[in-house]
């Protein structure tokens, strides 16, 4: 098998094609620019003579040189009075809560010298065990945002808080209707000073879930959205919910969906996914089927009938294969099942009701005596509150913690309404889209800011806590709504400590030694008031399947999704997450139109994209609204459906809501819209939702389409599709292939066969040398080993393809802890993204050679069709990043040993002794080196999207860590910061290293721990069990380069 | 002169006490009379002076001088005041409700002490007739040399200025003169008759004059290019290195004052040494620890003291603190208080690519300060010690390694890396390490390798890789 594999750089290499053939023979593969640069008019025009050039050249020469003599004076400023538990040099962590109405994390927030730096998970206290996504990591990059208000302001000029707070008492004790807009508050002291206010408090989730929470009212009389326990779910069948990354609480179950994935426990979850797009929980699915969003609601019907034993008619044979499938798993595992919807269509979510109720999953996977206090957005109650203002009967209005001016369905009928409120008020941070529309903006903390209080469930209260001084001049919100109320006088502080012990009085301040210890562990327990839901009630579904058969499906039909980056649009300024790859499509820094490749086909639109190879720009109207966004061929994605990301086309308006938000051209520049002014990243999809039965809904069924003709670049990390085969790489079985060989010892399963060489020495001792003599791998040595194994320590790790979903938050912790550039969408364009730490992303091939074969297709026609994913393929998530090979080929090449290898297994990089040759990238088999081509942090080009570019951003910027110069290379150091301080920890303690004590930033943010870190001569650590595990393997075994990172075969229930 | 007068005043008190012990006997000795007051020195340092002076300073609590004149109340109430202060205020004696009101409203309550009445009278012996010379500052100046490093040197770069500007001179002198008898050989020449010198440059006629003296030509010019060699490696060399590099600081902080005479452990302002990779430089709370009562420097008075005192916000008259109001009355500082930080100059600059730590060197390592930084207490200002002057060290602190690189180089740190041992049973830590190279086979292979020279150097650990101290 393995001497037939043949490898190549791409599809062109193999077909030969023209261009590429061209290509091969040039040294610079694009035209270098010279006539473009003399034709240029300013050159010829100048004044500036050859001579005088020289002399100029001479001059400064000779200046700077001169200047560098003098060696410059650094200042040194301790602290005048220091704080006593600040040590300089030293992190504090502080534990909080993260909630931004979507994402619900407990948290631990890193400071050095005072201000936050990194937040990760609150594994000892945390929900969970306390698990954060890409968005909450790369939320510590929104506190030092420079477009944030320094202040309150009125008509966008800035304004006192006590004009602020004159106005807005008068404004809520006067006459008319004050109104206090809001996400949904799961603050208990918040939504107590908001009452204290004496105004009308609606709530609306930018994500809605309203269906969902009805139909549990109208099932069981519990009006919310459950709990639900993804850790005891044998079988999961999600019907267009993506709960790993962004339906409801994902934080929470993404975690608990991992426990039951491993195979060593001699079982595995069964997840179902019925979906139109490719969600990054559907890349994750045993079992994928492709449905047209109009067919949701047909789907959980056809379950129940299936769950009953009923025939499944009016669906695709292949959809009605794998209801059946599904309803036989879940029938064979009642009570530790989960039924999940994403759809925000009451009758689908009723049905859905009806079958977890038939499955026994309430009181067992769903909770509904202690549901979810998050999604109590009520969409009802906003449309008529946008009527209400629309008819001026709404005299104040309060947005707080919200921007319904951008994402509301209604948006600009709320525009127009906004205009003819008399007062009102938002408390947004930044000057974003419903603060411009205000006439008073009254800034509230960041989170990393406040005090807080949340309540995610009953019985438990987590408290948010400030890290940092306020940086500008803000004010938390419910400082205003007490300071504005007429009947508190007292202040926030003060308010939110009362609530739990209500004789306290600043004297108690530090006194509380119940209250000093949850704000130590960042949670407390809260009183308990369980509800009681009747799961025994019967649910009626007739009238909701009548309505779902009645659902008309279009030509095309649009899905809208949201994105593990974007979230629902208050990350878009955020340069660390725009450039974090989507899981799933790979592309940064945009929103574009996901399509199948038969119907981009059809309409002649450009499926493959690269750096000179655009995009094509389609326009998608909905009831007459439009967009026009580039198409993306998304492999799973159903003919005749589209997907939109929400959460893109913030600050269309212009909107200072932060540099980042907005695209920037070749020289850096923002590009700007015929207005002038510059322009947003993507579209806002938020008009082209919808409103059925008082709920939002995100999907359309009858669609028009068409292409525009013009194109647009798409900067994807990745465009090459499946691995080909190169079975190396990855490696997967199934379950059952798995079972049938667990107990065998690693090296000898099929599914993780140790990789063989052909030697010539007779080693089976048949008496002759042939091809049968064979040898593994590890048997061969071109040199000698470094005294890394068994000696002091061997750091390594260990990667799980199997629990790994691709979701991508070791990246952006990665990019926070170490510094990474951001290098904005053009560089990346041009693959020179700087990430140490990579998904790939690999999707199944039809093909294989095998089936060549038997079709009688050729070889070299085989592997250029495997390089095509299926329509609906399997996808594998593959974390790359340096493998700190023993044999490490970069180290060899590098001509002033900048690259060197240590005793403790790690490949080191010296950055000050590089000189930039760029050989040992060229050498990787693994190529995760990064070339620092530019200075991102002086240069202009990098001025709108790399944070270290304005002296407020830089604070977050790990001191640690080198912040690297132009012309080095660098990469994965494994986190050395991390371990040296480890290390540096036990030797003061005088013991040995605890096992799991060191922790790289990957795999403590990895939600489903499907990363692994430790010392692999530690024979008591994880890591050196798993690596002994017979699922471990070496990627590119066969080069035997001896990595220190191992990764385990993926094995999928299908 | 008032020193004078005071002391006779003592000496006088003293006679008149010992004539009133002759007079009315022994019988009512009070707690005034009779106490020893080198033992009342001795308690009162260790129990008073904290927050008493004797002279009639504040410090947090009022001084002492004149306190048998103002004391009214009585022998007990004294020594219950001192024994028990909240209990003697709970008597209602009026002068303790006077004293009361005025202090422990800033500074709290004094402390009870847990001194014998006869303790107390030995420390009013002291308080009430210190020693005639002063004491305190006794430590003797003379063993603990200040070497004033900031004292601007006259450099070497003025004087090569000075022959650069006398070698121009000399040229242009030189070639005008070389003018002056061209012009008269060429005058004699038309006056004679004869052609005129051909019209030709200094540089055709130097190069004519070397011609005719290859040899000549060649050694100069050989000893200039070996000149230039050798002066230019050794300016390459001194790139990077800030041997002896002292500059000027905003307060004249003296550390011979602060660690020869006083005796402060270097720790005890640099104290993060211990548990973080900065030494750190003490912020001003530090200095008040001991600067809220030493307001006085001896060798620049007030000056200096008072630039820390206007960064904290130090009311030195009051002996408190000022909010950020400027009201004084604070016993502690506060952090309203806006005081311009005291922006001191790094001394030890290290390249931002390198990661040092403090703590691993001092806290795992215990290395002593001198080995990096010399014997602090004989200079004045921070410097970085030359590598030399460290060695010479070795007597005084033994266990110092001893290098030769210029200190704070890269060669020095490896160097010392080479040198320095670590012991493998000091902690468990490296006991664990130990365990490894015993317990396999490539393990004692490496240990024998290790203990070739028969110890285990930093190096053999690691200390000379790369991103040990580059990341």
């Amino acid at each position: 098998m393995a001497n037939n594999k043949k490898y190549w750089s791409g599809l062109d290499e193999l077909d030969g094609t023209e261009a590429f053939k061209e290509i091969q023979a040039k040294e610079f593969q694009e035209q270098i620019p010279v006539d473009q640069f003399l034709a240029d008019e300013r050159h010829s025009s100048t004044t500036t003579g050859r001579r005088d050039f020289l002399k100029f050249m001479g001059f400064s020469l000779t200046a700077a040189t001169l200047a560098a003599c003098e060696t410059p004076v650094i200042k040194s400023i301790p602290y005048t009075n220091k704080p006593a538990e600040i040590t300089p040099g030293v992190a504090n962590y502080y534990a909080s809560t993260y909630y931004d109405g979507m994402d619900y994390s407990n948290v631990l927030v890193k400071t050095r010298e005072g201000r936050p730096i990194f937040i990760k998970g609150n594994s000892a206290t945390g929900i969970g065990a306390g698990k954060v996504n890409s968005r909450v990591i790369g939320s510590v990059m929104s506190l030092y945002d420079k477009a944030r208000l320094d202040g309150p302001t009125q008509n966008g000029n800035s304004t006192t808080w006590e004009d602020l707070d004159k106005a807005m008492s008068a404004a809520v004790s006067g006459a008319g209707r004050t109104v206090v807009l809001s996400n949904t508050i799961v603050s208990p002291s918040t939504v107590k000073a908001i009452k204290a206010l004496g105004a009308e408090h609606v709530q609306y989730d930018a994500i809605s879930y309203s269906a969902l929470r009805v139909a549990q009212s109208e099932a069981f009389g519990v009006n919310a959205v459950p709990s639900y326990d993804f850790s005891k779910a044998e079988v999961i069948v999600s019907i267009a919910a993506d709960f790993l990354n962004s339906w409801l609480s994902s934080t929470l179950y993404a975690p608990d969906y991992a426990l039951l994935r491993g195979p060593e426990r001699g079982k595995q979850s069964k997840h179902f996914q019925f979906e139109s797009a490719m969600s990054m929980t559907g890349t994750n699915a045993d079992v994928r089927t492709m449905i047209k969003p109009s067919e949701e609601g047909k789907v959980a019907a056809g379950l129940l009938a299936a769950l009953k034993g009923a025939t499944v008619s009016n669906l695709d044979a292949g959809v009605v294969k794998s209801i059946n499938a599904a309803a036989k798993s879940l029938n064979s595992s009642k009570g530790k099942s989960l039924v999940v919807a994403g759809s925000n269509d009451l009758a689908t979510q009723t049905i859905v009701a009806a079958i977890n109720q038939q499955l026994g999953n309430y009181g067992s996977t769903i909770d509904l005596e202690r549901p979810s206090m998050a999604y109590r957005g009520d969409d009802a109650s906003v449309s008529d509150l946008v009527k209400d203002m629309n008819s001026g009967k709404i005299s104040t209005l309060i947005t707080y913690g919200c921007n319904p001016s951008y994402d509301l369905p209604n948006a600009a009928a709320f525009n127009t309404g906004l205009a003819k409120v008399k007062t009102s008020v938002c408390m947004n941070g930044v000057a974003d889209e419903t603060a411009k529309r205000s006439t008073f903006v009254a800034p509230d903390h960041h989170y990393l800011e406040s005090w807080n209080d949340l309540s995610l469930s009953s019985g438990r209260i987590d408290l948010v806590q400030p890290t940092i001084e306020p940086i500008f001049n803000t004010r938390a919100a419910q400082e205003s709504f007490l300071n504005w109320s007429s009947s508190e006088n007292s202040d926030w502080y003060t308010f939110l400590r009362r609530q739990y012990n209500a004789s306290y009085t600043s004297d108690a301040m530090y006194s509380d030694s119940g209250w000093n210890s949850a704000i130590h562990d960042g949670t407390m327990v809260g009183n308990d008031l369980p509800e009681s839901p009747e799961y025994t009630s019967s649910i009626d579904t007739t009238q909701a399947e009548r309505k779902v058969a009645s659902v008309k499906g279009g030509a095309f039909e649009l899905v809208t999704y949201v994105k593990a980056t974007a979230g629902s649009g208050n990350h878009a300024a955020n340069p660390i997450l725009q450039e974090t790859p989507d899981p799933v499509s790979k592309v940064t820094w945009d929103n574009y139109v996901t399509m199948s490749k038969s119907d981009m086909d059809a309409m002649g639109l450009n499926t493959y994209i690269a750096q000179e190879d655009l995009g094509s720009v389609v326009k998608v109207t909905v009831n007459g609204k439009s967009v026009e966004l580039p198409a993306f061929m998304q492999p799973g994605q159903k003919p005749g459906t589209i997907g939109i990301a929400l959460g893109y086309g913030r600050g269309a308006g212009g909107e200072k809501i932060g540099q980042a938000a907005f695209q920037t051209g070749e020289k850096g520049e923002h590009i700007t819209q015929a207005s002038g002014l510059p322009m947003p990243i993507g579209a806002n999809a938020y008009p082209l939702t919808s409103t059925s039965d008082g709920n939002t809904i995100y999907a359309h069924y009858d669609v028009s389409i068409e292409a525009t003709g013009r194109e647009y670049p798409l900067a994807c990390t990745q465009i090459h599709n499946t691995y080909m085969g190169r079975e190396s790489v990855v490696k997967e079985t199934s379950f059952d292939s798995y079972l049938s060989e667990a107990g065998k010892a690693k090296g000898e399963a099929s599914w993780n066969k140790a990789h063989r060489l052909n030697v010539h020495e007779d080693t089976n001792h048949d008496g002759v040398i042939d091809a049968r003599d064979k040898k593994n791998t590890n048997a061969f040595d071109l040199w000698h080993s470094h005294p890394v194994e068994e000696v002091g320590h061997r750091w390594g790790m260990t990667i799980d393809l199997t629990t790994c979903t691709g979701c991508s938050a070791c990246v952006t912790a990665c990019n926070i802890e170490n510094n990474v550039s951001v290098v904005g969408k053009d560089e990346v364009l041009r693959h020179r993204d700087m990430h140490w730490i990579r998904i790939d992303r690999y999707y199944a091939s039809d093909f294989s050679l095998e089936k060549g074969e038997e079709e009688g297709v050729g070889v070299i026609d085989s592997y250029g069709r495997m390089e095509d994913p299926s329509e609906n393929p399997q996808t594998v998530h593959m974390p790359m990043m340096c493998q700190h090979c023993n044999h490490a080929p970069c180290e060899t090449v590098c001509p002033v040993a900048a690259t060197t290898h240590s005793n403790e297994g790690l490949n080191q990089m010296t950055y000050n002794r590089c000189i930039g040759t760029r050989y040992c990238a060229n050498n990787c088999p693994y190529k995760v080196r990064r070339f620092n081509w530019f200075n991102y942090k002086g240069y202009k080009k990098f001025e709108h999207v790399n944070p270290a570019h304005d002296s407020l951003a830089r604070l977050v910027l790990n001191p640690d860590v080198t912040v690297r110069a132009r012309g080095v290379m660098e990469k994965c150091s494994m986190c050395v910061q991390r371990i040296q301080s480890g290390k540096l920890y036990a030797k003061k303690a005088g013991t040995p290293i605890l096992d799991g004590q060191v922790k790289t930033a990957c795999a403590e943010s990895c939600p489903s721990n499907a990363i692994k870190f430790g010392d692999l001569n530690d024979n008591g650590s994880e890591v050196k069990t798993i690596s002994e595990n017979n699922r471990a393997y070496h990627a590119l075994e066969e080069i035997g380069v001896k990595p220190n990172v191992f990764y385990m075969t993926k094995v999928r229930n299908s | 002169m008032n020193n004078r007068i005071n002391r006779l005043q003592h000496v006088a008190r003293a006679i008149c006490t010992i004539l009133v012990f002759q007079v009315f006997g022994l019988a009512a000795q009070g707690i005034w009379e009779g106490g020893d007051p080198a033992n009342g020195q001795s308690l009162f340092n260790a129990n008073c002076a904290a927050c008493h002076k004797i002279t009639d300073e504040i410090l947090v609590g009022p001084g002492l001088a004149g306190i048998q004149d103002r004391w009214p109340s009585g022998d007990e109430m004294l020594v219950m005041w001192i024994q028990s202060p909240q209990e003697a205020a709970e008597t209602g004696d009026k002068y303790i409700k006077s004293i009361v009101e005025r202090y422990v409203g800033t500074y709290g309550w004094m402390t009870g002490q847990a001194v014998s009445e006869a303790d107390i009278s030995d420390i009013l012996a002291y308080v009430t007739s210190p020693p005639i010379d002063g004491g305190g500052d006794t430590a003797s100046s003379d063993n603990c040399p200040t070497i004033d490093y900031n004292t601007p040197e006259e450099s070497d770069s003025s004087n090569a200025m000075w022959f650069l500007i006398l070698l121009i001179l000399f040229t242009v002198i030189a070639l005008s003169a070389a003018g002056v008898k061209r012009s008269l050989t060429d005058v004699i020449a038309e006056k004679s008759g004869e052609d005129l010198l051909p019209d030709t440059g200094y540089l055709t006629r130097l190069g004519g004059w070397a011609w005719n003296n290859l040899v000549m030509v060649s050694l100069i010019g050989i000893f200039f290019v070996l000149y230039g060699v050798v002066v230019g490696y050794s300016a390459l060399m001194d790139i990077g290195t800030y041997s002896n590099y002292s500059p000027e600081q905003p307060i004249a902080f003296n550390h011979s004052i602060h660690v020869c005479e006083n005796e402060i452990d270097c720790k005890y302002c640099h104290n993060s040494a211990y548990d973080s990779k900065h030494a750190g430089i003490p912020s001003a709370n530090v200095c008040m620890n001991c600067h809220k009562a030493i307001k006085k420097g001896k060798r620049t008075g007030t000056e200096e003291i008072e630039k820390i005192y206007a960064a904290i916000g130090f009311d030195a008259t009051t002996g408190t603190y000022l909010d950020g109001d400027g009201n004084n009355g604070k016993a502690l500082p506060q952090d309203s208080y806006n005081g311009e930080p005291i922006k001191w100059n790094k001394v030890h600059n290290l390249p931002d690519h390198v990661f040092f730590s403090h703590q691993q060197h001092v806290n795992v390592g215990g290395l002593q300060c001198q080995n990096c930084h010399g014997d602090v207490s004989t200079y004045s200002v921070g410097r970085i010690a030359p590598v030399e002057e460290i060695n010479t060290l070795i007597d005084a602190y033994p266990g110092i390694i001893q290098l030769s690189k210029p200190t704070l180089t890269m060669g020095w740190c490896i160097e010392c890396h080479n040198k320095a041992e670590i012991d493998l049973a000091s902690s468990g830590y490296y006991e664990e390490m130990h365990d490894r190279l015993m317990n396999s086979e490539r393990g004692n292979e490496e240990l024998r390798r290790y203990l070739e020279d028969e110890k285990i150097t930093v190096r053999e650990l690691g200390g000379w890789e790369c991103s040990k101290c580059h990341y």
